[in-house]
């Protein structure tokens, strides 16, 4: 581990990530500055809105850190408008922690959301998973493995190691919206609409029972789900894939 | 004065509906009642001897009396005599009566039948009122508890509105006293105000009262504008829509309406209304005087100690330091401190949520293991040197809460749970059902309670004499999983068998009745 740290201050520019870091605080750029760094990543800074979508447009990125609070522009309306033209992965930063405000931003087409003060641990842990989410979407892969499950999505069948599992028709469809967005969450509401239409997008506990009995069949300890997980009071996502060939990203 | 003229105008009006056609028609009726009571009375005749003839023309009597009024009871009156003295008393076929007896007893029928019409008539308007009273206590009753359930000025206004086009009877809009900065006034209820009215009510808000006239519109309809209340001027402006009224009708029905306003407005005033509008707008003031305080403080206070708290954890890993296991324990000591911090201004933020009343919990469906799991993720850390074992039932009913705040009094109660018991010790966390009820209880191996501490766990800011020294806190956790809970309709309790043996809290949520039926919801 110690000898990884080395190796990656000597930055590869043409293999590290491009991180772009949007905040108006000073102290905070500087620290995830360092962190990304030391971590393998090169990283841009904006410290306002309209800088973040002139450097979003002008150098390639794979990573943006946007903070909610900006001076010129809300931090919503940089995602909304980076969104329009683009997919590259974000994560929000924001003091607030309101699970309305989560619910909103995700549907706007966020990434993750990390409530400040957070450690560079855990942002770092995040942004792997992001980015690595990417690059399966670029492969174009159907088949998705979270721990013992297997989802094959062009089959349209599920294994637990290698019993294939019986499932009703709307258990499939919400492991199969889920994992079109491995370690994506989806909000309660998306996932209504998604699997049970607009008519039905309040009746949550539809999908607290149907979440409940697909965990009997998935998970080896429904009470303590370990692929199916729970966003509280915003909604579910799925664990991060397995991925034997992580070298591609780091 | 206003009350005297309601009456006189009340009974000047039944005169004048008693001469109308509907009132010749109850006359009409009342004859046809006569000639079937006399129809009757001719075939009693066949078979008895001395039919009761004058007492039976009482029964049309009453009921013109009851039914139409006291016009056509005198007129039946007159007609039961007649048809008495000329189809049933010797010499028939004339109206002279030849038994002086049965002249007397005619009479004492005349006397009795308009006694008892009048009798009738009185108990009849006597119910007639007291029906209206009881509609209008029922009115003012519903209106009051609008009143007292409204948060914000435009629902009392909303509720006046209401109150006011029920007492009037017309087409009603009600125009809020608004700080000219807001713009034109917005009518509430009635929404279709034609533009030279809505000037003339800018005109009235702004205190030059019109002298009461009302004004035309294009359709010929006339509009009243004028105060609610001439004393309140802080219960705004009314227009009511009278329709297309002659001059006459016209005064006549102003004149109503001012008196039903000038009673409606009293009441009003009665209601305590301009003193509860004052508050509302106080309380909302405060409220977004919290709002901003509370915004500033995570803000302000947040952003500093997020950037300490982010590079403590750069400095913990970055190679330099992470060879020196002292540089190490140092930037550990900045994170963790960092930390605390954070958690004392959450705490702060949301005792100033629970005391400025500002709880509103997001009742949904909630799956308990999933707040259980999520307060353990969100405080691993803290949790990392205790043994935690969770034991939940396989079949766990759903409730009804708002899980945010419920995995917040978990934490705190877990967070307790470690601050108070030895590291290496255990904490289990159990749930189970007891009939209607979802109990979840979190089990130290710690400090436990003494008497005193049990007693006044519930209070803010206390702290358990033991701990004052030793282990830092402010006294904020317990009360505030105590207000999480109770928000939510649940109940959180103590247990300790005393001091050094442990503590248990349970934490217990209402299972709804409906719960059962949900797990029968398709998944096909």
């Amino acid at each position: 581990m110690r000898n990884n740290w080395k190796a990656s201050r000597v930055i590869d520019t043409a293999t590290a990530p491009n991180v772009l870091v949007v905040d108006d605080e000073l102290q905070i750029r500087r620290f995830l500055r360092s962190g990304f760094e030391f971590d393998g990543y090169s990283v841009s800074e904006a410290e306002n809105g309209r800088e973040a979508i002139r450097a979003a447009t002008l150098r390639p990125t794979d990573l943006i850190i946007l903070d909610l609070a900006l001076p010129d522009l809300d931090g919503s309306q940089v995602l909304e408008r980076i969104r329009s033209w683009s997919s590259v992965p974000i994560i929000i930063l924001s003091v607030k922690s309101s699970e309305m405000e989560k619910v909103r931003l995700f549907e706007l087409g966020a990434d993750d959301y990390v409530t400040k003060p957070f450690g560079m641990a855990e942002l770092l842990a995040r942004s792997k998973v992001v980015l690595r989410r990417k690059t399966r979407a670029t492969t174009g892969d159907s088949i998705v493995r979270i721990d013992r499950l297997k989802i094959d999505l062009a089959a349209r069948n599920v294994f637990v190691d290698e019993d294939r599992l019986t499932l009703t028709p709307k258990e499939y469809r919400l492991l199969q919206v889920l994992a079109q967005h491995p370690g994506n969450v989806l909000t309660h509401q998306e996932l209504l609409k998604e699997i049970w239409g607009l008519p039905h997008i309040n009746d949550t506990h539809y999908l607290r029972i149907v979440v409940r009995k697909l965990r009997q069949k998935i998970e080896s300890d429904p009470n303590r789900p370990r692929i199916l997980l729970t966003e509280l009071g915003v909604g579910y996502r799925l664990a991060p894939p397995n991925e034997p060939s992580d070298a591609n990203i780091r | 004065m206003q009350r005297v003229q309601l009456m006189v105008e009340r009974v000047l009006k039944g005169m004048r509906s008693a001469a109308s056609p509907g009132g010749a028609g109850g006359i009409f009726a009342a004859l046809a009642l006569v000639a079937v009571v006399t129809l009757i009375l001719e075939i009693v005749k066949t078979f008895l001897e001395l039919p009761p003839i004058a007492i039976t023309y009482l029964i049309p009597v009453l009921i013109a009396a009851i039914r139409w009024g006291y016009l056509s009871a005198i007129v039946t009156t007159l007609a039961g005599a007649f048809c008495s003295a000329f189809f049933f008393y010797k010499p028939t076929g004339t109206i002279f009566i030849e038994d002086p007896a049965r002249r007397l007893s005619l009479t004492i029928f005349a006397i009795v039948a308009v006694v008892s019409a009048h009798l009738a008539v009185r108990m009849r308007r006597e119910s007639e009122i007291a029906r209206k009273r009881e509609k209008e206590i029922n009115d003012l009753y519903a209106f009051s508890r609008r009143l007292a359930a409204g948060h914000s000025t435009s629902e009392i206004f909303d509720a006046i509105q209401k109150h006011l086009s029920t007492v009037v009877g017309r087409k009603v809009a009600l125009f809020e006293p608004r700080r000219p900065a807001d713009g034109k006034p917005e009518p509430i209820g009635e929404s279709d105000v034609p533009q030279n009215v809505r000037a003339a009510v800018t005109a009235a808000l702004g205190g030059n009262a019109t002298a009461g006239m009302p004004i035309p519109d294009q359709q010929g309809n006339l509009w009243l504008v004028r105060a609610v209340s001439r004393k309140a001027p802080d219960l705004g402006v009314i227009a009511i829509d009278l329709g297309q009224q002659t001059p006459e009708s016209e005064e006549e029905i102003r004149a109503r309406i001012e008196a039903v306003l000038h009673d409606a407005a009293s009441t009003l005033e009665q209601l305590g209304l301009a003193h509860a509008l004052t508050e509302v707008r106080m309380r909302a003031e405060s409220e977004r005087f919290r709002d901003a305080l509370i915004g500033s403080v995570s803000h302000e206070l947040r952003t500093p100690l997020s950037s300490i708290l982010g590079a403590a954890t750069v400095l913990r890993d970055a190679p330099a330091v992470a060879a020196d296991p002292r540089l190490v324990g140092l930037a550990n000591v900045v994170h963790d401190e960092s930390e605390r911090l954070n958690n004392e201004i959450q705490n702060l933020l949301d005792a100033t949520r629970i005391s400025g009343e500002a709880l509103h919990p997001k009742l949904e469906w909630a799956e308990m293991a999933d707040v259980v799991n999520t307060a353990l993720e969100r405080r691993r850390g803290p949790c990392g040197a205790h043994a935690i074992d969770v034991e939940l039932p396989g079949r766990m009913p759903l409730v009804q809460v708002d899980a945010v705040l419920i995995e917040k009094a978990l934490g705190q109660i877990l967070a307790n749970a470690v601050k108070y018991s030895p590291p290496g010790s255990r904490i289990r966390i159990r749930g189970w059902q007891e009939g209607g009820v979802f109990a979840l209880a979190v089990s130290d191996q710690g400090a436990g309670l003494s008497p005193e501490d049990s007693s006044r766990l519930g209070e803010r800011f206390f702290r358990g004499r033991r701990h004052i020294q030793s282990t830092p806190g402010s006294g904020l956790g317990f009360w505030i999983a105590n207000a999480f809970v109770t928000a939510n309709g649940g109940t959180i309790e103590a247990t300790s068998a005393g001091e050094n043996k442990g503590a248990t809290v349970t934490i217990r949520l209402p299972i709804p009745a409906n719960a059962e039926q949900l797990e029968s919801i398709s998944s096909d």
